[in-house]
């Protein structure tokens, strides 16, 4: 690997600019989205059916005033949100993304890539609950805690379901997961994948466990404060959550960028669209649980279905695969 | 009723008398009898207390209170009046608030405008006024707007220190108990609207609501009785812009009461119309902010959309979307040229709220998450409905049998055919559910009187040209009169008092639900969570507008 090509990984794809270029998509995207459910136009003045209002719109938030309150840590209250989106995006380098780079590979093509995946999300909450505990105002720090208290009930169903195609396939290589998927073996994963998606929704914060930054409950919780840059730096690292979430979620659970006819980038971003229309169709036609309802039904339906879950991934693994 | 006469007539009253089929209007001599009057008629019944509303009179150096009470079962009211004399030092009068709860906020509310003292109140403060305020009372009829200026800024620093002082006190530990934080809930909350609730937590768990209120009081009473009678239907349709049409129909039946002229029945069925239009206006937002509560906004703009339709009938007949002034004293303010183009109209509108009701239907009210939200809490028992005094659509959530539209029935009601809507259950998915009902009578009583209209004028007996004003005085003589409506939350009650030959009203009383309703909040928030608090206080539909006033 050659600098050059190490600076492309980095700035352009599947770095900066690609991450950028999906931020921009994906906020015109729900936007447009839940327009046409809400029975909305959305954004239409900029560019071509309003495509370039995202873009205004983050460069209208730089431009603006990045106010740290009095009260507020201000050391802590302004690296987190450069760290934040650091850390959101590098599991971009376990995932194979296209055919191209790498002989098809990751970028770091590692054997314990579902391990790092798991790992690299689950460090994202902490960094948002300390933004909450940063700023200092009981909305943010209500925020903060129920951050807390969602990742960790979520975070084991997810990870349970995480580990399926791991067993079933003795590997945890992302790209042996990859081509070892069959239709046979994606049917044999439904139940994992359905699991995940939801705990999927849960890590994200999505709707209906948009709890930790409910705005009628808690005025968008930890984000109450940051202005401008700050601003834009979270809903970047937040926006790159969900592009290397459901980029897991298919390369673990629906062959990643193999397609029908040929391979290729697209099928991975199309089948990354797929999970983002279901994301927004949940998002506009249900309301959010309690705190309290969302750790009953993680603790006693979602992890007790997901570690029986393993027991069937092994029960195929024996009498269906007959490995 | 005689039930009534005979428990009032035991003691000392100036006169009882016959009012309205509804209605026992008495004139209390003594004062200090109040509580016991109040006591004797809760023992037969009547429990609730509608308003509270002080008159005053400083030529004859007297305030004339008047308590409206309701017996809501059995649909039978008392009108208690009695005079007290007007000096601040002694303008006072025991409270009735430890026998009637409901009457809490609307003696604070009489405390804060008129200064009268209510001497026994739990918690006697200012309420719609700031509690820094500095002066006469607002309402009287010699407040001085510029002496009142003066006084403020004279005390400028004192009201700022108060209000540093609270500012600070916000917070306390209680060692291993956790600790309780005020969380200013409001006013520039997402989901409030402009109303303060000091909501004091500890962690999560609500122990204490105090509501805040004042925020958009625009002194609609006092307004009022600066403008004629035509003028005063501006002010009274700003009460809330959701329902923009009953408030003007109750003050124009005040009006006409006084006047003692009666409407044609074109104007009465027009009344029946554009009131139910206001309904279906107001739960139409009603229906969709209960989700937008739980950060669900597709279907308040779902809503919104049905609901432009009916802006647009209304803007047919008035040419105003929301603040229409189309109903005055006397009838309808315009006459209708083309009534089959506007029928045709509001047709159009309901064919729109019919196509998505299954939609609707599917989606949302059968909605498993916010069943497992909204089933099962906040529930209202019977006796809370009737203790606090709870109206409308709440009322009839919990089963309790009340609309102004049967009881009382004014302007075509008592024609069509119409039942009490209810629920069984009183919980806050039930409080969802009868805003769906209501619109869906809404919609049919509209039907039913375009069909009378047609008939009528088919008949020949009604003239949409002509018809649809009366000819009111120019000067309307000395009286009193109490009207009331069903509003879209609740009933409106308005107490018009007018002297010999005036041209505009002397006093006003505005009367509206939510302001039992936003008393309610102090018991139904404590011992929930703070998630609850959005999905709570959207199930009262309050609307800060009628709240304030």
């Amino acid at each position: 690997m050659n600098i050059w090509e190490i600076l492309f990984y980095i700035f352009i794809f599947p770095g900066l600019t690609f991450l950028l270029l999906w931020t921009f998509f994906v906020f015109y995207f729900s936007r447009k989205a839940l327009a046409y459910i809400h029975k909305r136009v959305g954004p239409h003045y900029n560019g071509p059916a309003g495509s370039l209002q995202t873009v205004w719109d983050i460069f209208k938030l730089l431009t603006k005033e990045s106010i740290t309150p009095k009260s507020a840590d201000p050391y802590l209250f302004n690296i987190i949100p450069i760290i934040t989106p650091l850390v959101a995006a590098l599991p971009v380098i376990l995932i194979p993304w296209t055919p191209i780079i790498n002989h098809g590979h990751a970028i770091l093509d590692t054997n314990y890539g579902v391990l790092g995946l798991v790992v690299l999300i689950g460090v994202e909450p902490f960094l948002l609950f300390l933004t909450g505990f940063g700023s200092h105002n009981k909305y943010s720090f209500l925020g903060g805690m129920r951050i807390l208290a969602q990742m960790i009930s979520m975070e084991a169903p997810f990870f349970l379901a995480a580990l399926s195609p791991a067993l079933l396939f003795g590997t945890m290589n992302l790209y042996d997961i990859m081509y070892s998927n069959t239709w046979l073996t994606t049917l044999i994963l439904l139940p994992g994948a359905i699991i995940f998606i939801i705990a999927m929704l849960g890590i994200l914060e999505q709707p209906p466990f948009n709890i930790p930054d409910a705005e009628q409950e808690i005025v968008y919780g930890f984000y109450t404060e940051y202005a401008g840059t700050n601003y834009v730096l979270l809903k970047f690292a937040e926006f790159t959550e969900i592009l290397v979430v459901s980029a897991a979620a298919v390369t673990l659970f629906f062959g990643g960028y193999r397609g029908i006819f040929f391979d290729s980038f697209w099928w991975l971003f199309f089948k990354i669209v797929i999970l983002a229309i279901i994301i927004v169709a949940i998002r506009a036609s249900n309301p959010r649980l309690r705190l309290d309802q969302m750790l009953k039904f993680t603790w006693s339906w979602l992890t007790p279905l997901a570690i029986l879950n393993l027991v069937w991934i092994t029960f195929a693994k024996i009498y269906i695969l007959g490995v | 009723m005689e039930k009534i006469k005979e428990v009032l007539n035991k003691f000392d009253m100036e006169y009882v008398e016959d009012y309205k089929p509804t209605w026992v209007k008495a004139k209390l001599k003594n004062k200090d009898d109040i509580t016991k009057v109040v006591e004797a008629l809760k023992e037969i019944g009547v429990r609730s207390c509608s308003t509270v509303s002080p008159t005053d009179y400083p030529e004859e150096n007297r305030m004339e209170i008047n308590y409206f009470l309701e017996d809501i079962e059995n649909k039978k009211n008392v009108w208690l009046k009695v005079d007290i004399e007007r000096d601040l030092e002694k303008c006072e009068i025991d409270s009735i608030t430890p026998i009637l709860e409901s009457a809490d906020y609307h003696e604070l509310e009489s405390y804060s405008t008129f200064g009268v003292k209510f001497k026994g109140h739990p918690n006697l403060r200012y309420f719609l006024i700031s509690a820094d305020y500095y002066g006469k009372f607002p309402f009287r009829k010699d407040f001085d707007w510029d002496e009142h200026e003066k006084n403020v800024i004279e005390n400028v620093n004192k009201i700022s220190e108060e209000f540093f002082e609270e500012y600070e006190e916000n917070e306390e530990t209680m060692g291993h108990e956790g600790s309780r934080t005020v969380l200013h809930w409001g006013p520039t909350h997402p989901a409030s609207g402009p109303i303060r609730l000091k909501v004091y937590t500890n962690g999560e768990n609500i122990e204490k609501v105090e509501p805040d209120i004042g925020y958009v009081w625009r002194a609609l009473e006092k307004l009022a009785e600066r403008k004629d009678f035509i003028g005063t239907i501006v002010a009274v349709e700003r009460i809330c812009f959701m329902d923009n049409t009953n408030p003007m129909i109750c003050y124009a039946q005040a009006v006409e009461e006084i006047a003692g002229k009666e409407i044609t029945p074109f104007a009465k069925y027009m009344r029946v119309i554009l009131g139910e239009l206001g309904r279906t206006v107001s739960h139409l937002i009603s229906l969709g902010g209960f989700f937008g509560t739980m950060g669900l906004q597709t279907f308040l703009m779902w809503c919104l959309d049905v609901r432009e339709y009916f802006l647009d009938v209304l803007e047919d007949y008035s040419g105003a979307r929301i603040a229409t002034a189309c109903i005055e004293p006397g009838g309808v303010r315009y006459p209708l040229n083309d009534y089959k183009a506007w029928f045709a109209e509001i047709d159009k509108a309901i064919e729109k709220w019919e196509s998505v009701k299954p939609d609707i239907e599917d989606i949302f009210l059968k909605n498993p998450l916010m069943t497992v939200r909204a089933k099962d809490i906040g529930i209202f028992t019977k006796d809370d409905v009737i203790d606090n005094y709870l109206q409308g659509p709440i009322a009839r959530a919990s089963n309790v049998k009340t609309d102004v539209r049967l009881d009382e029935p004014y302007a075509a009601y008592g024609e069509l055919k119409m039942d009490y809507v209810t629920c069984e259950n009183g919980d806050t998915r039930d409080r969802l559910y009868i805003i769906y009902k209501e619109i869906n009578q809404s919609i049919d009583l509209m039907k039913q009187a375009m069909k009378k209209i047609e008939e009528g004028i088919e008949a020949g007996e009604m003239d949409p040209k002509k018809d649809h004003l009366v000819k009111m005085p120019r000067r309307m003589p000395e009286g009193e009169a109490v009207s009331r409506v069903e509003w879209a939350r609740g009933e409106m009650l308005m107490h018009l008092v007018t002297m010999p030959k005036s041209t505009n009203p002397y006093r006003l009383k505005l009367k509206a639900p939510s302001v039992n309703h936003t008393r309610m909040l102090e018991k139904l928030l404590p011992n929930h969570t703070l998630s609850d608090i959005p999905l709570l206080y959207g199930s009262m539909h309050i609307c800060q507008g009628d709240l304030d006033r």
